[in-house]
Formats: structure tokens, sequence, C-alpha cells
């Protein structure tokens, strides 16, 4: 074993479930030919093996720069080399969870702008959701193709001490970050092609065609090739290569807002140079409040006027359907296992995390007495905003929430802390445990596909929880490796 | 194959601002040669170079005297120039960065190489001993985009509105640098015989054609040869006729091009009634005046044609 290893604890090291070592030092079933492998590797090969991985990520890296200040910024991409393993039956259950989720969710986005049978039924309240400013009432009446609305779903899962997956939450209105799912195969595949002998990994570069067949699903004219447009904010967005990426990988077009327009016709057509082309679908990359002046914002230059009319019209599908945040929601997330039960009569089978919702009175008891275990989050912001991590709070900051809970329970929701689970990492000159997420994504049109794993994102700062790049957040290629013995 | 009217837009626009920064180039780095191969006293002014591209405007905000060392900040390294080299980088550069999709993969390292190489060179290269390093540089780096355009670019939209820009810009270029022949020679009526040669060779050498003159008309220098073989000659790939037969093949594929059809074969056929009189320099002159409106007239017509539909 080489030195980088020798401190290498797993699941001993503390009050964490690691991903590829056990509680006794060895390497999961799934992980052993590839922890082997890794271990063998002298400390200057594991070195050598980074450095390859750093140039290649410059050479691609070019497709990853950010835009600031009139200046072209190339952001470091952070990327260990170990990979996350997941046996492929326990993905299959996770994969299972994952569709019939979205599933509901959809149904569930249906029903509050038609029917509103589950407000009607008392499930949930109704004011929760129509008082929410997720909730858009433009959308009131309209009925998407399959009744999908979240197309692409990215939804948020981590590990809790007990060895299960748990959803976070679900991003439903533009998740980004499946191009870095894509990119670091890409790199594995180039730095460390050995491990690929050993196992049969299920490949994720299928997404962009995955993506295609879901967007094409959703023309309204019966098309050999629908006309299919990504929408991006531009090139100022920090997604924006994301946005191009994706588009140059299905074969769209990438436009801009002002590339499009609306005609007397209630049809959405883009200026070519060979005239007006009318487009069949539009991915759009920006948020609700942006996208129609006529309907939302009406200072937003990035959208395009009249686009409202044309979808509810049914002349274009637009991906996610706008309104479709009316679901990704703290207070909603609660309701989503009772929602499964609901709309498709099954069981749901990835769990949730408990929530309390400060809204009824014994469970706004229970939080103002636990301050100091929970996690109280604000239901309607998103990003992290506003957020209190109970156990690491001061005094002070609790007495803060527990005033703002008292002042407006229907605002907050808390939760319990959980223990993120652990993986090796290669830091420095040793492998060291850091906490990660997964975000697997979901598509949904006329069938439901979910990536076999997703996009693993690690905290690498030693203790942290957050895995968000902008915050010192890395990531980690996620494999999905069929058992062979 | 769908065309986006902005992603042409952009794509006509990078040509352009390449063809510019790589003509600039090209024109200075004569120039230079010129004035130092013409003895003191009666060499042309440094000025001609700012009215050949008419830039008086620009230069008139940052600078009063005309000599050596403005001109030269003002043509390699002023951003607010739009004419200066740095500036017409930076403008191509910006022009890739959002059709980086429609283009080979190694168009934008190159561009943004181009630009590294500009932001940190033009500035300490107006002076005489750097310049001509720097401006050699900008012109081959120019052609090595251009010939990875020319050998990987697939033949359809794309590939037809670089062609439009680039050759619709090089043909303005051309014709400002016959004027440079006969604004050099304005107020100079009387200049020394053994000077006009010198002249038009240089000029010749700015358009990598002194070889070709010689082979095709002969080793003497002459104003209305020279003349007549940059403006008429359909063989010389920088000559003002080559590049509008060539806009016009880039033009009959498109749809709608009636109209600017119609203005090119107009700038055609005066080209072609022009008779090439060097004597009458102040007649040349308007000509080229005259011309280079009918070249912009075609510009706003591709403009208004293809790039902004129902916004003009």
């Amino acid at each position: 074993m080489n030195n980088n290893w020798k401190t290498y604890n797993g699941s001993k090291a503390g009050d964490f479930y690691d991903e590829l070592i056990t509680d006794t030092g060895g390497p999961r079933q799934a992980a052993r030919q590839a922890v082997k492998l890794l271990q063998e590797l002298s400390s200057e090969d594991m070195a050598a093996r980074r450095g390859a991985a750093e140039l290649a990520i410059r050479e691609m890296g070019i497709s990853f720069t950010i835009y600031s200040e009139g200046k072209n910024i190339d952001r470091a991409w952070p990327f260990d080399i170990i990979p996350r393993i997941i046996p492929a039956k326990e993905w299959q259950k996770v994969s299972h969870g994952l569709a019939q989720r979205s599933r509901a969710l959809n149904c569930f986005i249906d029903d509050i702008y038609n029917r509103q049978r589950i407000l009607a039924d008392g499930l949930l309240p109704a004011d929760i959701v129509l008082d929410s400013g997720n909730y858009k009432p433009q959308c009131a009446g309209v009925s998407p193709r399959f009744g999908t609305w979240a197309h692409i779903c990215g939804t948020d899962l981590v590990r809790d001490r007990d060895g299960k997956f748990y959803v976070l939450e679900d991003n439903l209105r533009v998740p980004s970050g499946v191009s870095y799912m894509l990119e670091n195969r890409e790199i594995t595949k180039r730095v460390l092609p050995e491990l690929f002998e050993n196992y049969s990994i299920l490949p994720v570069d299928d997404y962009p065609s995955q993506l295609y067949s879901t967007l094409a699903s959703l023309s309204p004219r019966a098309l050999r090739r629908p006309c299919i447009a990504v929408l991006t904010p531009g090139i100022f967005n920090s997604a924006y290569f994301e946005h191009a990426y994706l588009a140059q990988g299905m074969g769209a077009e990438l436009v801009e807002g002002s590339d499009l327009f609306v005609d007397s016709d209630d049809c959405v057509y883009m200026s070519t140079v060979d005239g007006p082309a009318r487009v069949d679908v539009i991915y759009r990359r920006i948020d609700d409040d942006f996208l129609d002046p006529e309907s939302f914002r009406e200072d937003s230059t990035l959208g395009v006027p009249g686009i409202m009319r044309a979808w509810k019209k049914g002349n274009v599908a637009i991906a996610n359907a706008p309104g479709s945040g009316v679901a990704d929601d703290k207070v909603v997330y609660a309701f989503v296992p009772e929602m499964i039960r609901y709309y498709l009569n099954e069981k749901p089978s990835l769990a949730s995390v408990k929530t309390y919702l400060c809204m009824n009175q014994p469970d706004r008891d229970y939080v103002l007495a636990n301050l100091d275990k929970l996690v109280v989050k604000p239901a309607n912001e998103s990003g992290g905003y506003g957020l209190m991590v109970g156990p690491h709070a001061t005094r002070a900051k609790r007495a803060e929430f527990a005033r703002l809970i008292e002042a407006n329970p229907r605002n907050y929701i808390a939760q319990p802390t959980l223990s993120l689970s652990t993986a090796p990492t290669y830091i420095d000159d040793t492998v060291e445990p850091r906490h990660l997420d997964l975000r697997p994504f979901i598509l949904q049109g006329r069938d439901t596909w979910v990536t076999p794993g997703g996009l693993t994102r690690v905290a690498l700062v030693k203790g942290s929880l957050v895995v968000n790049s902008s915050q010192g957040g890395g990531s980690k290629d996620t494999w999905i490796v069929e058992d062979n013995g | 194959m769908i065309m986006l009217s902005r992603v042409a837009e952009r794509l006509y626009w990078m040509a352009r601002y390449l063809e510019r920064a790589e003509d600039t180039a090209r024109l200075t780095q004569a120039y230079t040669h010129l004035i130092m191969d013409i003895p003191a006293g009666s060499e042309p002014g440094w000025d001609i170079l700012v009215h050949i591209l008419d830039a008086e405007p620009f230069f008139r905000e940052n600078h009063r005297a005309y000599n050596e060392q403005n001109v030269l900040k003002f043509l390699i390294a002023e951003e607010e120039n739009p004419g200066s080299v740095h500036f017409c980088v930076k403008a191509a550069r910006e022009n890739v960065r959002t059709t980086r999709d429609v283009l080979p993969e190694e168009v934008w390292e190159h561009v943004n190489e181009l630009y590294l190489f500009s932001q940190e060179n033009a500035a300490l290269s107006v002076g005489r001993r750097n310049r001509h390093h720097f401006l050699e540089q900008v012109i081959t780096r120019c052609q090595m985009i251009n010939g990875l355009l020319m050998t990987t670019l697939c033949r359809d939209h794309a590939y037809r509105f670089i062609k439009l820009g680039a050759l619709l810009e090089r043909a303005d270029m051309t014709t400002r640098v016959i004027d440079v022949g006969a604004g050099a020679m304005l107020g100079h009526e009387r200049l020394n015989k053994a000077v006009d040669p010198l002249i038009w060779a240089c000029l010749l050498q700015s358009l990598s054609a002194m070889g070709t003159y010689r082979r095709t008309i002969g080793p003497l220098v002459e104003a209305d040869a020279v003349v007549e073989f940059v403006f008429r000659e359909r063989s010389l790939p920088r000559s003002v006729r080559f590049c509008l037969d060539g806009i016009r093949r880039e033009l009959v594929p498109l749809k709608n091009h009636e109209a600017a059809l119609k203005v090119l074969d107009r700038s055609r056929r005066s080209l072609s009634r022009f008779t090439a009189d060097t004597a009458e320099r102040e007649q040349l002159h308007n000509f080229i005046d005259r011309f280079q409106l009918e070249l912009n007239t075609l510009g706003s017509e591709i403009t208004s044609t293809w790039f902004t539909p129902g916004r003009a």
C-alpha cells in the first residue's frame, strides 16, 4: 500500500458512512478492485495521474471559462481523481425511487394548475401552494403534453450515517451541472484507463441523446426532426458553456431571447438568414420571471414577448414548463411522500428527510425546543440563503431564529442535521475523507429516464458540508458498476 | 442547415475585424518601410495613414500632432479607435466567443491566443524597434486563422457569411491602399520622379502582390499600371475585382439576395468603367471615395437583408 492511504480509516474515522471503505478498514465489495489498484500506485504515480487530470481539464477547460467584469476568467475546476463507486443493484432502487418521485411531482404540478384535487381533498393546505411566489397564476388551465411540466429534474441526494440515500431537494426550475458529469467521465477515462478493465461501468455519455428524445417527444408538430432550441441568457451566464455544450450535443440551436419572436399566428419563430423558422421545442435555461415580459417581469430583456401565449395555445413546448417551480419548495417537499401515495397509489421508495413544518403547532413546539439539533430553513429561499445549522449556531443566532419562527411560522421548516457520507479524496499527498452529495438528473417526456449516477459534488475543505463549487466544492466521477462476483 | 441571423452577423463581423486587423497591419508595415526609403525632407507625412482610414475624428479626440509616435499608437494600440489593430483583434474575439459552437474548435483557441498576444504587446510595439515583429506576428496569425477556416469549415452558410465579411473588408482596404498612392502625391505635385515608383512598389508589397505584378505586368513599377492591376486583375486575391467577384459568388446561393446583388453589380459596373489615369490624382481620389460609399451601401444591404430582417 502506498503512503497516501496510510492514515485512511474509512467509516471507522467518525460518525459517517464512507462510500468506499467499510468500518473494518477494508474496501466495500464494489470498490475492491479500484481501491486495490489505487493503493498499489506509487505516490509519484498518484501525483502524476492528478497532473494528467489537471492537464486534461486545462485542455477541455477552455469550455469552462467564466466571464466577469469584461474579463475572461478560467474557472478552476477542482476534480478528484478517485471515483465514487455505487453497485448497480443498489442504484436500481434509487433510480426507481427518483423516477417515481418525478412522476408524482409532475402529477402534482398538473393538478395544481388544473383541477386542484389534492387541495380539495385536503392533503395539503391550499394557501401553502397558492400564496407561494412559485405558484404562477398565468399557468392555470394549461395542460402540457403527457401532463409533464418538469421534464428535466435535478434531485439532490445525500447518504446519512445509516448508509441510506435521502432526498434533500428537487430542483425543478433550471437545474445545471450535467455537463460536469459528462466531462468527469471523460477525464477518468484518460487518466485512470486501467480502472475500466475490471469493471463494467454504466456509461453516461448517452445524456445528450436522451435529452434530445425527451424534448423531441414534446413537439406540437409531428415531424421527424422537430426544431429544438436551447434558450440561454447569454455569454455572461456562468452556465453558458453548459448551454452551448448541450445544444451542440443535441444538434439543437443555441438561441438568445432576441433571436426569437412570436408572430401573429401565435407561433414562435427564430430569425435565420433564410427567413423565419418555426421553433417546436424550447429548452429554456432562463428563469420564469424573465421568460416573457408580457406575462412576467416587464423589464426582462432576456425573454421573448408573447412566448407564454404561444405556449398556452400549444404551439410550442417549453421545458421545463413555466410554473414548474411550484413543486420546488421546502414546504411542498414535506408532502411528496403523500403525493406518491395519492397520485400513483404507490409506496415511496426513496426516503425523504424528516421535515417539521413550523406552521403546525406540535411541530413548532418541537422545533423551538430543539433548535440546537436542527437545521432551520426558510421555505421560499433557495441556494442556502437564510439558513441556520443548529449545532453550529451561536446562542444569539438560535434566539434570533426562534423569534423569526414565531413571527412567521409559515415561512420556516426544520430538519434533523444529517451526517453526509464521505469518500476517499486525494488532498495534497494524502487520501482523506471528505463529505459529498449526489445530483442525478431525471428526464421525463413520453418516457422517464434517470442518469446512471449523476454529479457527485465533494466538499474539499476538511469537515465542511458545503459542496457548492463557489465555496470550495469539487467533484468526482460517479460509477454505477455491475456486480461481478 | 439553419443559420440564426445573430450568428451570421457575428461571423460576418468576426471576419471583417480579422481582415481589418491584418490589412491595417499590412498598411502600417508597408508605410514604415516607405518612410525609411525616402530621403529625409521629401517623405510624405504620417497623417496620410489617418486620413486614408477616415479616422480623423477619432484621432483628434486624443491627439493634436500627427507625428509618428501618435499616429502609430493610434493605429496599433488604442482601444478606443475602432480601426486600431488591437481593437480589431479584440472585436474579432468577442464575436467568436459567442459563435464557437458553429466554428471548428481550434478557431477559438487561435483567435484567443492572437488576442492575448496583442493585449501583451500592442502598447510596447509603437516604436520602430518592436513594431515590425508585432505587425508581422499579427499578419501571420490572421493568415493562420484564415487558413484554418478555409481548410476545415463546412461550405455552408457559416462559411458564406465569413467570406462575405472578409471580402467586403478587403475590397474596402485595397481601395484605401491605392488612395495612399494618390494621397501621398496630393500636395506633392512636383515630387521627385524617383520617389514615385518607391511608393507604388511599397503599396504592392503591402498587398503581397509585388511578385505577381512583376511576372504579369513587368519589372517596371508604374503608377497607372499598378492602379489598373490592383483594381482590376481578376486573378489577384487582394484586387478589388477579385473581391467583388467573390462576394457575388457567395451572394447568389443566399435567399432574398436581389437587393444586395443590385448594389454589388452597380459597384462592379463602375469598376469596369473606370480608367486608370494617375495624372488626374484628384479624380482618382474622388473615384475611390465614391466607390467606398458604394461598398458601405452593400454592407448596409447585407445587414438589413440577413441580420436584422424586420428590425430595419
